[in-house]
């Protein structure tokens, strides 16, 4: 069997999505009034995405494999995690970030963030920890000062800061 | 009444608070583009939520800066360090490095200020007496034309974005899908929120933009560990900066080539008026025009001041041009203009053809700003070069980390809503995902930009009359219409030419049938402006029937063995 590039699979993706966001394009309630239905753009608009992957489709399909293309990583799930650990380290430290807002708030939760994101990407030493830590309360600190003081933003506190 | 525009607006402007934050938003544009890898639309767009709890003009005066601040803020870096901060200062490098290695990069980093100071002045005198004009144009367009033109701007960027149109095309369409979820604006239903309550509201269009733009851009940056801990020039620039920029001499190089100046910048304004190409592709484009009308081509490379001139003058009269179909239509101009549309209607104000007369003071706060931006950037440059290069130092991975924190607060603090966070961490994650597998992100964010403007307009069409012939037979949304089809083409007859026959009738036939609409229109002016169009389109056809429907590309060939047998 012939295997797919990347692109094609892709398209096969895309038009798989735009099958799924067509159906779901069947729950928009119509109103009684107004010449355009809720539901008519949505429609246009996948309409176009799935016609643009199906294009999308046979040009990949034709292209084909290129078997010569040098990949700058090896294959498998290893050396994917190898290769994207930087990204994902900031993902799930973003992601951590936000399912601890309630309670570590923005600007706790936010040096926090900046500082082990900081020694994580960098590598840890006794003189980076300091300047890591030095440079996330300036920043983040800062920020939330010009926030909360200058602006009268209201930043979420977090159970911790409210507490005091 | 321009007068008492102008004095109104200075009014407004004139106070400590505005100055200040105008100076610190220059100062900050220019430290942003000097960072290698950090664009203007990332400051911009990093800059807006500050603005939000200020004054409407306070507000778009401190974007503005911003804005014209990073302009120009690439060229430092650029020059001493042979890295363009920003994608519009690349052309820059070309001369402005080899001049600086020949020990006058005073004189080098003088010609790229001044060039820049008075690209901007051109811009912004352009943008002050065309933009109204070009509201009253808007003025007659209908529902249907509107339509067209939003159209027009998605598959101009969508060619110009990428090397793949599809993919340009298949991202502006997913931008313009991000739009429609949630309730629609005309009748208040639920659309592709698959039952979730927070996605009611749809995306939040600055939580979209950050996340596909400046989140997803850092996390690409920071992908590679080795690179990521490196200073962003490391071991380049460090003996230049003690450098006095000189500014007289750059002055009379500059008055010396000012032929070149007003044609780099209107070539800026030009490509900024164009939906989807900004300053990345004038001063390329700038540069390329120099080279071509110098007297002296083979200098370019070396070290010339017009190598300097053209691309700096004409980066920073894009800015002017993307302001004014902003301004003066609702439709940025590139995703910098797109960002500031943003800023825009977080101050709830909508910009369309009666902006310029409805708001005054505002419009012309945004001109006067941009000139004042202006000035600005030319006494902070010279005073803060030394910072520039130390900004060159950064390691990429602090940056990152900081510029993701202040995200993390900033995106929250413009609506205090949380779901805004999560928006921004999953357009961050399609945002690298989208880099990683080749779609271009301009064509996207002009989708999310456009999308409701599209709809609107459509549904307002559909309300008037469901007879759809309107959008192929109204004059302007068939203009709009024929230069979309033949700006998707333009990609393919790029890659074909002097290759295929077709390709020798791309022009001849684009005018023709560009001057039709333009006959519809009626009027003197558009009359003969169309019957000019036809006749530089028989021009060429006559000319290449002339030459016997052959290829430039050959010839060339023919003419190079004519010139050896002639040795």
């Amino acid at each position: 069997m012939r295997r797919l590039n990347q692109d094609a699979v892709i398209a096969i993706f895309l038009l798989l999505a735009s099958g799924i966001l067509f159906w779901s394009t069947f729950s928009i309630r119509t109103p009684d009034y107004g010449v355009l239905t809720p539901a008519a753009w949505p429609r246009v608009i996948i309409f176009a995405l799935a016609l643009l992957s199906f294009l999308y489709l046979i040009q990949s399909l034709k292209k084909g494999v290129d078997e010569n293309a040098v990949a700058d990583r090896e294959p498998g799930l290893k050396s994917w995690l190898v290769y994207w650990q930087n990204p994902i380290y900031c993902f799930a430290l973003f992601l951590t970030y936000l399912l601890t807002l309630p309670v570590l708030g923005s600007l706790i939760g936010g040096v926090l963030f900046v500082f082990i994101l900081m020694s994580i990407l960098g590598g840890v030493s006794k003189e980076k920890i300091v300047t890591h830590a030095a440079l996330s309360l300036a920043t983040v600190g800062g920020m939330w000062c010009i926030f909360t003081y200058g602006l009268e933003v209201i930043l979420p506190q977090g159970m911790i800061f409210s507490a005091f | 009444m321009v007068i008492e525009n102008v004095l109104a607006a200075l009014n407004e402007l004139a106070t400590v608070q505005t100055f200040i934050l105008m100076v610190i938003g220059v100062a900050g544009g220019l430290i942003a583009g000097a960072i290698p890898g950090f664009t203007i639309a990332m400051a911009v767009v990093l800059t807006l939520p500050f603005t939000f709890g200020m004054p409407a003009v306070q507000g778009i005066a401190t974007m503005v800066s911003v804005l014209v601040g990073g302009l120009s803020g690439g060229l430092m870096a650029g020059i001493l360090t042979g890295i363009p901060g920003t994608p519009s200062s690349v052309a820059t490098t070309f001369d402005g490095h080899p001049m600086a290695k020949q020990g006058k990069a005073g004189l080098a980093l003088g010609i790229g200020v001044w060039s820049s100071f008075f690209g901007g002045i051109i811009s912004a005198i352009l943008l002050m007496t065309l933009a109204p004009q070009l509201a009253n144009i808007g003025l007659e367009f209908q529902p249907w034309d509107y339509f067209m033109l939003v159209m027009f701007a998605l598959t101009i960027t969508a060619s110009l974005a990428g090397k793949n149109l599809i993919k340009g095309l298949i991202a502006g369409v997913v931008g313009l899908l991000v739009r429609t979820v949630g309730e629609d604006e005309a009748v208040g239903m639920a659309r592709l929120n698959f039952g979730n309550d927070a996605l009611l509201q749809g995306f939040d269009f600055i939580a979209v933009l950050i996340g596909l733009f400046a989140f997803s851009r850092l996390l690409h940056d920071v992908r590679d560990p080795e690179s990521a801990r490196k200073r962003l020039s490391a071991g380049t620039g460090d003996g230049n900066i003690s450098v006095t920029i000189e500014h007289l001499a750059a002055i009379k190089i500059i008055f010396k080539h000012w032929t070149l100046l007003i044609r780099s910048s209107l070539i800026g304004v030009f490509t900024g008026v164009l939906p989807g190409a900004g300053g990345s592709i004038a001063n390329i484009l700038a540069y390329d025009q120099a080279k071509k009308t110098s007297k002296t081509p083979s200098k370019f490379g070396t070290g010339t001041p017009e190598g300097i001139i053209a691309p700096e003058s004409s980066n920073n009269a894009v800015e002017g041009g993307a302001l004014m179909t902003l301004m003066a239509l609702g439709i940025p101009g590139d995703v910098t203009a797109a960002v500031m549309l943003g800023a825009l209607l977080v101050h709830d104000i909508v910009p369309s053809p009666t902006f310029i007369t409805e708001e005054p003071v505002l419009a012309y706060s945004i001109f006067l700003s941009f000139f004042g931006a202006t000035f600005m950037m030319l006494g902070l440059q010279s005073g803060m070069l030394r910072i520039f290069v130390l900004v060159t130092r950064v390691r990429m991975y602090m940056l990152a980390a900081i510029i993701l924190g202040l995200c993390g607060i900033g995106v929250y603090a413009i609506h205090n809503v949380e779901f805004d966070l999560w928006t921004l961490l999953w357009f961050g994650i399609l945002g690298v995902l989208m880099r990683q597998f080749g779609f271009p992100l301009a064509p996207m964010i002009l989708g999310v930009v456009l999308g409701n403007i599209a709809e609107l307009n459509l549904a307002r069409a559909m309300a008037i009359t469901t007879d759809l012939t309107l959008f192929v037979t109204r004059p302007w949304a068939l203009f709009f219409l024929i230069i979309a089809i033949f700006s998707s083409a333009f990609p393919v007859y790029q890659v074909y030419r002097g290759a295929k026959k077709w390709t020798l009738f791309y022009l001849p036939v684009a005018c023709f049938a560009v001057s039709g609409p333009l006959f519809m229109m009626g009027g003197v002016p558009r009359t003969t402006l169309a019957a000019v169009v036809v006749l530089f389109g028989a021009y060429t056809l006559w000319r290449r029937q002339q030459a016997g429907w052959v290829f430039e590309r050959d010839e060339e060939e023919i003419e190079k063995p004519q010139i050896t047998e002639g040795k």
